[in-house]
């Protein structure tokens, strides 16, 4: 990848979860999403900035724990790092757990690339008795070290400064001295690697990162390339097992932890009698071996009931001035085709504001919430038992519950799975997921006329549904799952402001996508009554819409335009049946509504899911899953049918 | 010693060994997780589900799941708190 322009590149980097993406808003805008949950920022974002006249290009990368990259995710920071080159790094440390986030710190000082340290978080190391020292880490580290609360906005134009200052002076960075033996094994290889040997960045990183890649992808090109620098990298990686009694990477990796340890220690002052906040009495609770299950049983149960408690009275007071709109239109224009279009509009706009975004902000920022206090992680945990008798483990509810939100950035998270055989499983079960489009549906059918409780009761047996075919898929997976490894980030009280700039964003993105489609697509049908045409698609359909699912005629049609969003089947529901929201069930009975929830909810994968799984886990598999989908659907509309019998 | 899995709640335990492929060592070293690291036994779920480790010397928790943590060996080296 070459460099597209002459702005100087800053890349963020960091480990999962430090406030790196926070940070970047401040900086860039609203542009990046942030959460409190490992591994949210998994494609990176790029953001052109003004500081005092100077345009600098900004870079997201996903976080990463160190640069020996196991998931798809961190490869992305990787290639940035390696192949970009960039003019500044600015590595995002979580104060709070200072020891560690070092580590990344460590080795990208290795690097030798201009680079700032952004000490974030220092509030809640504070709070939790650790008081440290920046100028005393900076002159231990080498390079300057900023401290920042990107949550409120501190320390960003002190960081801006130093990243102006670096990047003038473009000041390198020198590496720290690691144990004599170490280092004299590391400018043993350097001597023997050829002049036009491929370096990356330096040198001394090449070596190491050599003597670390053992047994891994690069060690077996290494082989290919160069059998004799092969020889003497086995060689050296040989005495220094020997001389340690523990494995090459682990030598290199103990240096690093050490040192990182050290400056910990020389640079913060622990505050004797650490004391044990609120926050991890409330957090024992949630994680209890017990309590906990109890607790996530009634955060989802309480999920869906605030949803519907402000959604539905909200729904009911939209809808009445878009019925009497509707009326005063149908006497002014009459029945020509100003009428069907005006009609088709007011379905769409207003559909989309009556009858969608009453359930639709709610759901998200609820969602926001969870994903910040933290919950999100500690679900994984405690549903990670139940993940495993579907062949998967923990790390798969990460994009499970991101696909409560949208299934589109819930498949992009698969990235965070370590093996291509649990990405494809939870990519083909995503879909069976209800995102947000659907949930409005299943609130605004089935909560709305036939109470919560059935919301209720589908959601369950979705959910069991994903099990039941997670076991199936498996099932044709013979490798095993490698098991959970996932860190649990600390509670956290969630800032309001950030909790709005999330919904906020994502109701942006509703807006600007989704509305669109749903304004159109309500034209489409309209023109397409008018014309008649819809009754020729609904003749087509009849057989199967008709006789198969039992429903009316009528909605053939709109299942058709179900795949390309949604809540368009729902808006164009009413349309094609021409009934208000209100009068609904004077047309449909409460089986028919039900059959065509569960059509709905199951049946093929909206367009931009199906798109994202043609890119992320190929063509082959992207349809294998419309196929999928499109059976279950039918199967279970089916079986609905024969229990509840129409 | 003694696998984490058969390790004691809140007890103050020393990473002695990590058995098992180079993958998830070096996933665990990545994390924080090193050799001689002091941990703690946080939670375990019900139904043999993941363990919840706290690493004492960086103050971070992971979430392990079985067939891992039962990879690696620990020692008792006193009481927490």
């Amino acid at each position: 990848m070459a460099k597209q322009n002459s702005f100087p590149d800053i890349i963020f980097i960091g480990q999962p979860n430090c406030g790196k993406s926070t940070l970047f808003n401040s900086v860039a805008g609203l542009k990046a999403e942030t959460s409190n949950f490992p591994g949210t920022t998994v494609k990176h974002t790029h953001s052109k900035v003004n500081v005092e006249g100077k345009v600098l290009n900004i870079i997201d990368l996903p976080g990463t724990y160190s640069l020996n990259p196991s998931d798809e995710a961190e490869k992305v920071a990787l290639r940035h790092l390696f192949v970009e080159k960039p003019d500044l790094i600015i590595n995002v440390i979580d104060a709070s757990i200072l020891g560690r986030s070092l580590e990344l710190t460590m080795e990208l000082i290795e690097l030798g690339y201009p680079m700032i340290v952004a000490l974030n978080m220092v509030d809640l190391a504070e709070k939790k008795g650790v008081e440290i020292d920046p100028r005393k880490l900076e002159s231990l580290l080498g390079v300057p070290v900023i401290p920042t609360i990107a949550s409120r906005g501190r320390g960003i134009k002190e960081l801006l400064i130093a990243a102006l200052k670096n990047l003038k002076e473009r000041k390198p960075v020198s590496h720290i001295e690691w144990a004599k033996d170490v280092e004299d094994k590391i400018e043993e290889l350097e001597k023997n690697m050829p002049d036009d040997f491929p370096i990356v960045a330096n040198k001394r990183f090449t070596a190491i990162k050599m003597i670390e890649s053992s047994k891994t992808f690069l060690d077996r090109m290494l082989k290919e390339i160069n059998p004799s620098l092969k020889k003497a990298v086995d060689e050296i990686r040989g005495e220094l097992e020997e001389r340690h009694n523990i494995p090459a990477y682990e030598v290199i990796a103990a240096e690093r932890h050490h040192l990182a340890l050290k400056y910990f220690e020389e640079s913060s002052q622990v505050k004797r009698g650490k004391r044990i906040s609120w926050l991890d009495r409330v957090d024992d609770i949630i994680m209890h071996p017990l309590l906990g299950y109890l607790i996530l049983i009634g955060v989802f149960f309480g999920f869906f009931f605030i949803i519907f408690k402000i959604g539905s009275p909200l729904e009911e007071f939209l809808l009445n001035p878009l019925i009497n709109l509707r009326d005063y239109l149908s006497i002014k224009l009459g029945s020509g085709v100003f009428f069907y279009l005006a009609d088709g509009l007011l379905q769409g706009v207003g559909g989309g504001v009556a009858i969608v975004l009453p359930f639709f902000i709610p759901l998200i920022f609820l969602m926001s919430l969870l994903e910040d206090v933290g919950y999100l992680a500690r679900a994984g945990f405690l549903m990670d038992t139940f993940m495993h008798r579907i062949g998967l483990h923990g790390k798969s509810v990460s994009p499970f519950i991101l696909g409560f939100g949208c299934n589109v950035p819930a498949v992009v998270s698969t990235r965070i799975l370590e093996s291509r055989r649990d990405k494809i499983i939870t990519s083909l079960l995503i879909p069976f997921i209800p995102c947000s489009a659907r949930t409005t549906i299943i609130l605004a059918l089935m909560a709305f006329y036939l109470g919560p409780l059935w919301a209720v009761g589908f959601y369950i047996f979705n959910i069991l549904l994903v099990g039941v075919l997670g076991r199936i898929i498996s099932f044709f997976f013979k490798t095993p799952s490698p098991g959970l490894i996932l860190e649990i980030p600390s509670l956290k009280v969630p800032s309001l402001k950030s909790l709005f700039r999330k919904t906020y964003f994502q109701l942006k993105s509703f807006l600007i996508f989704a509305w669109p489609i749903l304004i159109v697509g309500s034209i489409v049908l309209a023109l397409m009554q008018f014309f008649r045409l819809d009754s020729f698609i609904n003749l087509i359909l009849s057989p199967f819409v008709e006789k198969a699912l039992g429903l009316p005629r009528e909605l053939g049609v709109t299942l058709v335009f179900g795949f390309l969003r949604k809540e368009l089947s729902l808006i164009m529901m009413l349309q094609a049946l021409d009934v208000s929201y209100q009068d609904l069930m004077t047309l449909i009975t409460r089986q028919q509504l039900i059959i065509f929830t569960v059509f709905i909810s199951f049946f093929i994968p909206c367009v931009s899911t199906v798109a994202i799984l043609w890119k992320e886990i190929g063509k082959k598999m992207a349809l294998i899953s419309m196929a999928l989908n499109t059976g279950v659907a039918i199967i279970i509309s089916l079986l609905v049918r024969m229990i509840i019998g129409i | 010693m003694i696998s984490l899995c058969d390790a004691p709640n809140n007890k103050k335990l020393k990473i002695v060994d990590i058995l098992g492929g180079h993958g998830v060592h070096r996933r665990l070293l990545s994390l924080g997780f090193h050799r001689n690291d002091f941990i703690e036994l946080d939670s375990r779920s019900i139904f043999g589900g993941p363990i919840l480790v706290r690493d004492l010397t960086s103050d971070t928790s992971i979430a392990l799941g079985r067939g891992i943590a039962r990879k690696i060996m620990v020692e008792i080296v006193g009481e927490t708190k």
